[in-house]
């Protein structure tokens, strides 16, 4: 049930008022019947804003749903983000501990390198001098001098394979230390892109935010114009009322003047009129005769009552039922009567109104075609029109009682297959 | 016989005076001999210097423990033309190093593979030729433990030629003074004969004969001649006894004082004594003769 239910409940109330007061109506009842037209005009319009306004409500949804969606994706990439960038950083900042590492060993390595050197420089110069510094020992013991040119053989070169070790030691850990700075260098050329990435996932969250708040801001706009409308409809509903509570007293009034005339004749000849009946006393659906029938077999899919419309999370008053039976199934009437109303009505497609007197009305909404036309009497069962095909198979037939110009629940009134 | 003069004292009861000029002086020449002989005999005429100058080195591998090291020095001086073979180790083969290099003290380095050990191997002087040398150093360097034999090829023959040279020079100027020693004699021997040529002449006129006259001398001269050398020898040997024990030093040239009375130090102090009667008996009767032939 949406909610134009309420104002369509005026506008058939309306309508079922007109169609007493229209045939043999007094001038001021045809005043009444053109404020009556007025304000169904002004309610057709208003239920068409209400339509509009909340249809234009529900695609605002929609697009919130999507922006949501977007903002929330946006906020998992970025987190994605993040997490890379961190990740990106723990590894710049190793890399950078390495680096300092390997520049501490490479200078370690360039002392040491310098200091063998020095100390092959000096060896040499020791080896290469004239005469033993140290006197060689014993100057005239030729072994001695063999032995020690030996080992400064041996001492040299071993000097020459350190410092050749160490030497090819550096160039090593300077490669090394290429290696890393170029790994730093690509570390933090990715950082830079990634950062760039993240700043335009955050320009778009950011105008996602925006577009969402925008949504937001169009939503509750839609939904307080919404409000007013419904407001709106509520006082119109309440004016028709009034309207309709004035026909009736017009028409008892005219019985009753119609019943004072009809003694006046009586009295002044015996050719005089009937006495007026006395007027029609409201009845329960359950006194109708031969009772109700249901309109046709199917599933109450929306109950009568408050009830809860999750699309826009509000509470709405359903006058009627809406029966799901198989698309283009034959809809019948729930009782005797004559056809009040047979038309369109906005929201309701094919719209038909059978009165069954004493204020009593059954209203037959979303009809495919009518079977029977303006003031034809129909029986209780009596196919009044058909259900619309659709592509499901499935279709809905809107059904509200009404006694006394107050709805009543079909499924209290209608025996309905449980 | 009893009237016959002793032919073996008639020196000495004809010109007791000059006998014992004679004596003393040459007994002071044969102690400078003795001496000199025996210094020659124990330095081996310079050969006990050069081979106290000369060693093998086997430088050891680097694996090679201190214990294996030690035991393979004990077996090189075993070897019969070795005189000592020492053990260096590493961390003493490098303070011999910096002996010789002061200013490398700084150079060493912590971890840094230090220099290999040595063994210094140390000929006998007596052993000490090309021969052994190379028979030792072929030994060594068919083990398996030594990495590099240093045994000085390149200057090793100048060394043993020098050595030659050094031994022909103190032999030569041994012999010289043996000479002298012998001149010196036999003109001592000349004159005594001239100044008892009259002596000489009487005992020939009674019959006795100018041979056994010579003879008897020169026996004589002979075994004064010995007593005398060995005397003089066991002076000389004194004397370098008291030389080397006041100038250790000089042992690294002339050899240790024990090594006197090895065999053939003796044997050559022996020699030399008989070589010195022999001299003595000969310039007695060289110069018997010269005064016979030439009158004075």
């Amino acid at each position: 049930m949406t909610p134009g239910t309420r104002p369509l409940s005026a506008l058939l109330a309306a309508v079922l008022v007109l169609g007493f007061l229209l045939p043999g109506s007094s001038p001021a009842a045809r005043d009444v019947a053109a404020e009556l037209r007025r304000e169904k005009g002004m309610l057709l319009e208003m239920k068409a804003r209400e339509e509009k306004t909340a249809s234009e409500l529900t695609e605002a949804l929609r697009k919130e749903k999507l922006a949501k969606g977007r903002v929330g994706e946006l906020q998992e990439r970025l987190r994605r983000q993040r997490r890379v960038l961190a990740g990106i950083d723990r590894r710049i900042s190793s890399l950078n501990e390495r680096l300092d590492r390997t520049e501490k060993a490479v200078r370690e390595l360039e002392a040491a390198h310098g200091k063998t050197r020095d100390d092959l420089r000096t060896a040499v110069s020791a080896a290469f001098s004239r005469d033993l510094p140290g006197g060689g020992g014993d100057s005239l013991d030729p072994s001695a001098r063999e032995r020690l040119r030996y080992l400064m053989r041996v001492h040299l070169g071993e000097k020459i394979r350190r410092f050749q070790q160490i030497g090819r030691a550096r160039e090593r850990k300077e490669e090394e230390l290429s290696g890393i700075e170029r790994q730093v260098a690509v570390s933090e050329r990715k950082m830079e892109q990634e950062k760039k990435v993240g700043e335009t996932l955050l320009s778009r969250q950011e105008e996602e935010r925006k577009r969402l708040a925008g949504i937001e801001r169009e939503k509750k706009r839609k939904e307080k114009e919404l409000k007013s409308l419904r407001a709106r409809i509520a006082r119109m509903e309440s004016v028709v009322s009034r309207v309709e509570r004035q026909v009736k007293e017009r028409e008892r009034r005219a019985r009753e003047t119609a019943a004072r005339r009809g003694k006046g004749g009586a009295s002044a000849g015996p050719g005089g009129t009937a006495p007026p009946a006395p007027p029609e006393a409201p009845r329960r659906f359950a006194s109708l005769e031969g009772g109700l029938a249901p309109p046709l077999k199917g599933k109450i899919v929306s109950r009568f009552g408050r009830q809860h419309d999750p699309t826009f999370d509000v509470t709405i008053e359903n006058r009627g039922v809406e029966i799901e039976a198989p698309s283009g199934a034959p809809v019948r009437s729930v009782g005797r009567g004559e056809v009040a109303f047979a038309g369109g009505v906005s929201g309701f497609g094919n719209v038909l109104i059978v009165q069954h007197g004493g204020g009593l009305f059954s209203v037959y909404g979303k009809l495919e075609s009518f079977h029977v036309k303006h003031g034809e009497a129909v029986n209780r069962g009596t196919v009044l029109g058909r259900l619309p095909e659709s592509p499901s198979g499935k279709s809905v037939l809107y059904l509200e009682l009404r006694a006394g110009g107050t709805a009543i629940d079909p499924a209290s009134a209608v025996p309905f297959d449980r | 016989m009893s009237e016959t003069p002793s032919l073996w004292r008639i020196d000495w009861r004809l010109a007791r005076g000059a006998i014992v000029r004679e004596a003393i002086g040459r007994f002071f020449s044969l102690c400078f001999l003795g001496f000199t002989l025996l210094v020659i005999l124990l330095s081996g005429a310079g050969t006990r210097y050069l081979a106290g100058r000369y060693a093998v080195t086997a430088v050891l591998r680097p694996d090679v423990s201190s214990a294996e090291a030690v035991g393979l020095a004990k077996k090189i001086a075993d070897l019969p033309q070795v005189r000592s073979a020492r053990y260096r180790d590493p961390e003493e083969t490098w303070k011999e190093f910096l002996r010789a290099y002061p200013g490398l003290e700084a150079l060493k380095e912590a971890g840094e593979t230090p220099l290999p050990g040595t063994i210094e191997v140390r000929f006998r002087p007596e052993r000490f030729n090309g021969s052994d040398i190379g028979v030792v150093s072929t030994a060594l360097r068919s083990v398996s433990r030594v990495d590099q034999v240093l045994a000085g090829e390149e200057w090793l023959p100048g060394l043993l030629r020098a050595g030659r040279y050094a031994s022909g020079l103190c032999w030569g100027v041994f012999g010289v003074f043996l000479l002298g020693h012998f001149l010196v004699i036999r003109l001592q021997e000349r004159g005594r004969a001239a100044a008892l040529a009259g002596d000489f002449a009487f005992l020939a006129e009674r019959g006795v004969p100018q041979r056994r006259l010579s003879f008897s001398r020169a026996a004589a001269a002979a075994a004064a001649g010995g007593i005398l050398a060995a005397a003089g020898t066991a002076s000389g040997g004194g004397a370098c006894v008291l030389l080397l024990r006041e100038l250790p030093f000089l042992e690294g040239w002339i050899g240790p004082p024990a090594a006197l009375l090895a065999p053939r130090t003796l044997a050559g102090a022996a020699l030399f004594v008989l070589a010195a009667a022999l001299l003595s008996g000969a310039a007695s009767l060289l110069g018997f003769r010269a005064v016979r032939a030439g009158g004075k």
